[in-house]
């Protein structure tokens, strides 16, 4: 069931909370999707305050990473394992206001590094369309939860893909506004600069509804926009006569997979049918190649330092040794993952100040290489798209990538692109490849989500892929 | 041997502003610890730095009066290390584009007035106290996220009188600039020294050695003489001066090492990316650097030209803003600045110190020190009456209710007065013959008399005239 259904229902909303409390539960054991179930009561007891919210009675998931006061928030990590927020992230207090009931809070790669949901401290997240396969990261238990029916709409945050990849692989609409567009405040950082807030839906017109309630200027994040919030459900037609879409010939090259490129191609086919001027357009080769080598950069350099709070002074799983220092050590050595770790030390090589203009400074530059490539790309096309993923969502026990082959780093990767870009970019299923979703991505200008949402839009008409059930 | 001393000084300097650098708590001293504080203090996970305006008003006042450029795209940085009073795990600063640099202040030293060049000034923010007691550390955030500004002179200072010259300046400066409360004592300015020898004339420059946290001006001066003293006296022998960290101790009157310098420490500076460069209104920051409250120089020149005084009154006066600012109420009452100035110098500062208050705590008004001023002006009291008077004025009574309270009014009227030295003639036959003998003590004793007899209230100018006078005609 979609946002907009329960809208035109509301007077079942509390039998719909409960029903989606009781599909929790029982999806825990194949799924392992949540880290803390919320008991909805006391919210259901609030609910007439909110009436015509525009997520009134909403059952909602959040990722782990979003703060609620009074509520354990654990990044999936063991060293926030008990930790309590004193306050709730921005978005929390819109959402509630909005009338959205909060469930659970999802599974995630640890401190949203990763992007296979298998580095959670509570375990891998599965697939609802294959239990052996992941659901992708690092936002795979909000996906899962609302690939399996569970929630019509689930918070994650994107610093790589980390919304649109596991989007991909689980058969739902994964969106993230242009950065800026919806404040940062209170969710665990992973890479400031790269960090999105952002939603998995079960239609592109429900992504619509909850950016209007998500987005908006908030004095706690100072990069966040002051751009007024629009209609932006007005604005999603799935009209695309005239519009000029860029299909990206790097991406397509480097994918294998004939089951994802002929929904690719049905899809393309589709929006030229209705009036969509499609072009093929290739990107700088080596710039995308560099992408993810100078994406871990940037974003382990500035998590080595967003981190630095995990010390176990104030907060957190405290580990008790003879000083302050022997505390922090401790805490912070037994208290993260070895992947976590790893990137840690990465960061700070990275940022030594014998290596930081080769490393750190070398990546920014790059980064800025790729936008500019990017928007050349953007200012003749509307949108540009290409699959999310080379194909459908690997085995939980799948390690045979090669992270240096074209495929991984271009066609796995290119995501990443709307993170260095800042711009709004969305994943809308468009079918399967040997029974598991794949998806195709739309990124497009800056502040421009109504129009990037207008021709997701099409895409979900081409499709027929709107509130689809797993098995359909 | 003759040495040239090479003197750098960086002061700390927190701003007096109603909220945090980055965050709505409130910034204030001495409140019970831990509750000044919020989730962004205490550096919470998805906490997020939301920058005080008031504070880039105020580094932007002190960059101007210290003669510095501002520049006006401000950009802040994050210093990372790991200590468990920096919540954070990073302190966000300005290393890359310090908001003022390239400044001056110029100090009065005895060879003439000197310049000091002010590298940069920026903006930063402070860590949390800690209390290492013998079982535990406590720690409390209250100082945590306090806007400091960091100001970093050249090193054209080479002796401790010029040092604590340059840090007066500097603190009346700030002081009265408004933007902070400069008491070093509380730790709201702190001070560290870097100093080196080398002989005379060389241009090469010695080992450099830093003292921390000096803690009054005396104490830079003290600390920067003992320091000189040491490395001319290991230099002398011979010997070498060890790269290092000092400490002024008080009880000791000397240095002592901190720590020896183990290589620099990598903070791994990087540009802060939760706050994007922000370029500032110019209208704002014209309209900031036109409105500058009047500085110490300027006030002390207006002093001197508008009231008279010398520089030394002028001096007195400025280096205690409250006492000025004091001043300039009383002057907008008094007729004479200068008689003003004398009061305010002498018997209001006496005052103050013999009952050790300060003028904040005295119910004193400024409008009735500015009349009792004209009440000797014009002649209504004497100026030994008055400061009967002012003792009441100090307790916040009107000096013309306590003068006629006391029955005081100065007696001007020379027949009146003649018929008091008349009658005190007749009395003391024994000092007239004392005065024609040349005892002229005797005219002292007879004007007392005089007095007494009139209740103080006689003009003692007068008096003393007429009665030299009528001595002569006996």
């Amino acid at each position: 069931m979609t946002i907009l259904e329960m809208l035109k229902d509301t007077a079942h909303a509390e039998e719909r909370i409960l029903e989606a409390v009781q599909k929790a539960h029982e999806s825990q054991k194949d799924l392992n999707a949540i880290v803390t179930f919320i008991d909805p009561a006391e919210q259901i007891a609030h609910l007439n305050e909110h009436k015509g919210g525009l997520l009134e009675g909403v059952p909602v998931a959040l990722k782990d990473n979003v703060n609620t006061k009074g509520i354990k928030t654990t990044a999936s990590s063991r060293i926030l394992e008990n930790y309590i927020p004193v306050f709730d992230a921005t978005i929390v207090k819109k959402m509630r206001e909005a009338g959205a009931v909060f469930i659970a809070k999802a599974s995630m790669d640890e401190l949203a590094m990763g992007g296979t949901n298998t580095t959670s401290v509570t375990g891998p997240v599965r697939n609802p369309h294959n239990l052996e396969c992941m659901a992708g990261g690092s936002s795979g238990g909000s996906a899962a939860l609302v690939a399996a029916g569970v929630v019509p709409m689930a918070i994650g945050s994107d610093t790589g893909d980390s919304i649109r990849k596991p989007a991909s692989f689980c058969g739902v609409v994964g969106f993230k506004p242009t950065y800026g567009r919806i404040s940062r405040y209170g969710i665990i950082p992973y890479s400031s600069s790269l960090d999105h807030v952002g939603v998995f839906t079960r239609s592109v017109k429900d992504a619509a509804v909850s950016l209007e309630v998500l987005a908006g200027r908030d004095d706690h994040d100072m990069t966040s926009s002051s751009l007024p919030v629009e209609h932006y459900l007005d604005a999603v037609k799935g009209d695309v006569a005239g519009k000029k879409i860029a299909v990206l010939k790097n991406v397509i090259d480097a994918i294998d997979d004939e089951a994802t490129l002929h929904c690719f191609n049905d899809v393309i086919e589709g929006l030229k049918a209705k009036g969509a001027i499609v072009d093929v357009v290739e990107m700088n080769e080596d710039l995308l190649k560099a992408l993810l080598p100078a994406y871990y950069l940037i974003a382990n350099c500035e998590a080595t330092a967003n981190h630095s709070n995990l010390d176990g002074i104030r907060f957190g799983n405290r580990v008790d040794a003879e000083t302050s220092e022997e505390i922090m050590i401790k805490t912070r050595t037994e208290g993260f993952g070895p992947l976590i770790r790893k990137r840690f030390v990465i960061g700070s090589y990275g940022l030594f100040w014998e290596n930081q203009e080769k490393l750190f400074r070398q990546a920014q530059r790059v980064r800025r290489l790729i936008v500019e490539e990017v928007s050349r790309v953007l200012k003749d096309y509307d949108v540009y798209v290409a699959p999310a993923a080379p194909g459908g969502a690997p085995k939980l026990d799948d390690t045979s990538r090669d992270e240096l082959s074209d495929k991984y780093l271009v066609a796995d990767n290119h995501m990443i692109l709307g993170n260095f870009t800042g711009y709004p970019s969305i994943t809308v299923p468009m079918g399967l490849s040997d029974g598991m979703p794949v998806g195709i991505n739309l990124t497009g200008r800056a502040f421009e989500e109504s129009e990037l949402l207008n021709i997701a839009q099409a895409v979900e008409d081409i499709t027929g892929l709107c509130d689809s059930k797993v098995g359909d | 041997m003759k040495y040239d001393v090479v003197i750098g000084i960086e002061i700390h300097c927190e701003l007096k502003t109603k909220t945090k650098m980055f965050s709505g708590a409130p910034a204030s001293f001495g409140q019970r610890a831990n509750t000044c504080v919020n989730e962004i203090e205490l550096a919470h996970p998805g906490t997020l730095p939301a920058l005080n305006k008031t504070a880039v008003r105020y580094a932007i006042m002190a960059s101007t009066a210290l003669n510095m450029k501002v520049d006006t795209l401000v950009k802040f940085d994050r210093k990372n290390y790991y200590y468990s009073d920096l919540a954070k795990g990073y302190q966000i600063t300005q290393q890359f584009h310090p908001i003022g640099s390239d400044g001056y202040l110029d100090i009065e030293t005895d060879e003439g007035t000197k310049r000091i060049r002010i590298e940069r000034l920026h903006m930063e923010e402070d860590t949390a106290k800690q209390y290492h007691l013998d079982e535990k550390t406590l720690i409390d955030y209250n100082r945590s996220g306090t806007p400091l500004v960091e100001i970093v002179s050249k090193p054209d200072i080479s002796s401790g009188k010029e040092a604590a010259a340059y840090v007066s300046k500097l603190r009346e400066t700030l002081f009265y600039l408004g933007v902070s409360d400069v008491k070093m004592e509380e730790g709201s300015m702190r001070c560290d020294v870097n100093i080196s020898l080398k002989p005379a004339g060389s241009p090469v420059y010695g080992t450099r050695v830093e003292i921390k946290n000096l803690n009054s001006i005396s104490n830079v001066q003290k600390a920067i003489d003992e320091e000189i003293k040491r490395h001319s006296s290991v230099y002398d022998a011979g010997g070498s001066i060890e790269q290092e960290t000092r400490r002024f101790d008080e009880a000791t009157q000397t240095t002592v090492s901190m720590r020896k310098k183990e290589g620099a420490v990598d903070y791994k500076y990087f540009p802060e990316p939760n706050i994007f460069p922000i370029q500032l209104d110019l209208d704002w920051v014209k309209s900031i650097q036109d409105n500058l409250p009047e500085l110490p120089d300027q006030r002390r020149a207006r002093y001197m030209k508008d009231y008279g005084l010398g520089s030394y009154d002028a001096n007195v006066l400025t280096s205690n803003k409250d006492l000025s600012d004091f001043y300039e109420e009383v002057c907008k009452v008094a007729k004479d600045g200068k008689i003003a100035a004398n009061w305010c110098i002498s018997e209001l500062s006496g005052a103050l110190a013999k009952r050790n208050e300060t003028l904040s705590t005295m119910k004193l008004s400024a409008v009735h020190l500015g009349t009792l001023v004209n009440m000797i002006l014009d002649k209504e009291i004497s100026g030994k009456q008055a400061k009967e008077v002012f003792e009441d004025v100090l307790e916040g009574k009107d000096p013309k209710e306590v003068a006629a309270a006391k029955g005081m009014k100065q007696v001007s009227d020379s027949s009146a007065i003649l018929s008091l030295i008349n009658q005190v003639l007749d009395e003391n036959p024994q000092s007239i013959v004392d005065f024609k003998n040349g005892k002229s003590r005797a005219v002292g004793f007879l004007v007392g008399q005089v007095m007494k007899k009139s209740k103080g209230q006689a003009n003692p100018a007068m008096t003393n005239q007429l009665l030299t006078e009528e001595l002569k005609k006996r």
